[in-house]
């Protein structure tokens, strides 16, 4: 049995069926969690496992573009699950280079979300007026694409003002000036309907311009599949993350391979040794800090216009933990690592806790009785404190420590994390 | 520009009360092999972190190069062109032997953040180049058959060897080797000395180690500073050093000196 599953051809078969009934049922039963979740898992062998690029390609090509897609249309909720998990896992992959590479704990990366979040959501929408002339706000949502560069640009100059005295720290220190910087934004943006009302204080802004996508239900219809708006827009976030997450994801794995990379490592292994082979440390760290703070600003600008609607709220602490979670879940360091811990954590989030709540709702509704003989229980008694909805963060606490005992190096471990840990031991 | 290529003038550096480098002067002369001894705790390793600008000093100056560099950050001044290997190996484990070398070649590559991320022509150019240089500098310290194995993996010797390796992947003007033959049995020691004397020969790198393998100091360096709690207590030539009583006392304790002749 071992032997088979060494076999490269036989593991090829075994992926590509898998994927196909999967797949299959998952479009019989778009609701179907178990049928949802059986296909990426299909997909994530496809990408471990030891079997032929083009398959590889073919396999994660067709569920990402096709079944989920498709799926989608007849359950809108994957697609809001699918934009989620892209969301998280850009904004992943850039603590990732903070975190993972350059080895600076950053508890405060919420906020550059924030930044992205408010330029869009100021500009795309009335809010501007309140303190800039001419009125001509919202400017029209073909600005959106002109204005994830300028979140991009901003996050990152945030990046840099909030690093600047923050980097001089190490460590714990760090970790605690982030926490606080990161607040701080938030609490801006909460307070800031006075003197000059920018960001419209707790009541936050909407509604906010999206892109314009007559192009795009063009486009389909052209091949016969029509849409209205409100049906083109789910499918449309989609695409846009799936396109995001790839340049995201080359630009984190052509910084890893250039002098840049190679720098990040250095500092996170030996900040002395770096420095005396010419490597400057502030610089450097700033370099790290701005980049991934232009991740999470350009995802703040999608999740904006995705959302049409942004508040202070949706920018706290909880926020950048749950990033750092993805990031250590998935292995520091790891690209795929990144996106896996994103995704996980996403789903387990908006889906599974919350499909667990459903069926222990369901048991209760109905007044279901488990009998065991000795043991005996009415699910009408189940108190509603028990939903797992509510457990939320303590099953990723739960989950932080199993992994922290059990498989410290993440679930798809970087090879020179894996390395740096060996030798702690 | 003068000749020497490091001038060190009455520098000291204390820790709370401990003076563990006492106004120490030291000229350094272009393409000498110039070697630092004392016994345990002298403070050799501390002049070393102080030229390198890990510490700065308390009081005095530093110049190197003609260029006054007292209290610079370490990164600039091995930019200048002063590279070191540490005491207690300080390798970046998790790296591949070739990429540890790479790392040192950062202020010689040209690649600019926008050329990485969109590999543009120059960004293949530079990167080969500092590879191809990083695997040179491998083959000089014959280790290029270990290229691609992670530096923490590597035997004793091999470190020892690689951190030289990536110390010269600088380019430097001036190499500070702390105890490069500490843990090295005796033909690798061999083999080290005559490594140390082509980086000069070859290279035209001046050099400055501490070492406490006598043999291999008194046969290669061409001067001998000696420290002794913080102080230089004396400095010369080989013969000049061998035969000082201060030496014998330093190393033996007091009275030593007389027993000995
Ligand atoms: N960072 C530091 N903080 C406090 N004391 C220090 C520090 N670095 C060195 N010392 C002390 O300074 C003195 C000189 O240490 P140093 O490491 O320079 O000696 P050394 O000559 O290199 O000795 P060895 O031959 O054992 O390497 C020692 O007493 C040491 O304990
Ligand atoms: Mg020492």
């Amino acid at each position: 049995m071992k032997k088979l599953l060494q076999n490269s051809a036989f593991l090829s078969l075994l992926i590509a069926l898998s994927a196909i009934i999967f797949g299959y049922w998952l479009l019989q039963n778009p609701r179907s969690t178990l049928a949802f979740l059986l296909t990426l898992g299909a997909l994530l062998a496809a990408f471990m496992l030891d079997i032929p690029r083009w398959l590889k390609v073919l396999v994660g090509g067709a569920i990402l573009l096709l079944v989920v897609p498709m799926a989608g249309f007849k359950n809108s909720f994957l697609f809001e699950l699918g934009v989620q998990t892209g969301i998280y896992a850009a904004m992943a992959l850039g603590l990732n280079v903070v975190v993972g590479l350059a080895g600076l704990l950053d508890l405060g990366y919420a906020a550059f979300f924030a930044v992205g979040a408010y330029t869009w959501a100021i500009f795309g929408s009335k809010q501007a007026n309140q303190f800039m002339p001419w009125h001509i706000f919202p400017l029209p949502g073909a600005y959106f694409y002109l204005f994830m560069l300028v979140a991009v640009v901003m996050a990152a100059l945030t990046g840099v003002v909030i690093g600047s005295p923050a980097l001089r720290l190490r460590g714990d220190y760090l970790a605690i000036v982030t926490l606080g910087l990161g607040e701080m934004v938030r609490v801006l943006a909460n307070n800031l309907d006075h003197p000059v009302n920018l960001t419209n204080g707790p009541q936050g802004i909407t509604p906010i311009q999206r892109p314009p996508i007559d192009w795009f239900i063009g486009l389909f219809d052209r091949f016969g599949i029509h849409m209205s708006r409100a049906e083109a827009y789910p499918l449309f976030f989609y695409f846009l993350v799936l396109v995001i997450i790839g340049i995201v994801t080359l630009v984190n794995i052509r910084l890893d391979r250039s002098r840049f990379g190679r720098a990040w490592i250095a500092i996170r292994e030996d900040e002395v040794a770096a420095r005396a082979m010419g490597i400057p440390l502030l610089p450097t760290k700033l370099l790290a800090f701005a980049t991934g703070a232009s991740f999470s600003g350009a995802m703040g600008a999608l999740f904006a216009a995705k959302q049409l609607y942004v508040s202070p709220e949706s920018f706290t602490l909880i926020q950048s933990i749950m990033i750092l979670v993805m990031v250590i879940l998935g292995g520091m360091g790891s690209i795929p690592g990144a996106i896996l811990g994103a995704a996980t954590v996403t789903i387990l989030n908006v889906d599974l806790l919350k499909t667990a709540s459903d069926y222990l709702n369901d048991l209760r509704n109905a007044g279901f009785v488990l009998d065991l003989g000795i043991f005996k229980y009415n699910f009408a008694n189940l108190p509603n404190q028990l939903e797992p909805a509510k457990y939320e963060r303590m099953v990723f606490g739960l989950i932080m420590i199993l992994m922290m005992i059990y498989r410290p190096e993440g679930i798809i471990p970087e090879r020179r994390h894996l390395a740096e840990m060996k030798e702690k031991a | 520009m003068s000749e020497a290529i490091l001038e060190v003038n009455e520098v000291t550096k204390t820790f709370g009360g401990l003076v563990a480098v006492n106004q120490v002067t030291m000229h350094v002369e272009r393409r000498r092999i110039f070697a630092v001894i004392g016994p345990n705790g002298a403070g050799k390793t501390t002049f070393f972190n102080l030229v390198t600008g890990i510490y700065k000093p308390d009081t005095g100056s530093i110049v190197f190069d003609g260029e006054a560099i007292t209290g610079r950050d370490p990164a600039v001044i091995a930019a200048k062109g002063m590279a070191r290997t540490f005491q207690n190996i300080r390798l970046f484990g998790s790296m591949s032997a070739l990429e540890n070398v790479m790392v040192a070649r950062h202020v010689h590559t040209k690649t600019s953040y926008a050329d990485a991320l969109l590999h543009t022509p120059r960004y293949h150019r530079e990167e080969q180049r500092a590879r191809d240089r990083a695997m040179e500098l491998l083959a000089y310290m014959q280790l290029d058959h270990r290229a691609q194995e992670l530096a923490k993996n590597l035997p004793y010797g091999e470190q020892r060897r690689l951190e030289i390796a990536r110390a010269l992947a600088l380019e430097p003007k001036l190499l500070l080797l702390d105890e490069p033959a500490a843990g090295m049995n005796p033909q690798e020691t061999e083999d080290l000395q005559r490594r140390i004397v082509g980086i000069r020969d070859d290279l035209g790198i001046t050099i400055v180690l501490i070492e406490h393998d006598m043999k291999l100091v008194m046969s290669i360096s061409e001067r001998i500073a000696v420290l002794d709690y913080g102080k230089k207590i004396l400095e010369g030539t080989p013969e000049e050093v061998q035969n000082d009583p201060r030496v014998i006392e330093a190393y033996l304790g007091p009275g030593a000196a007389e027993g000995v002749q």
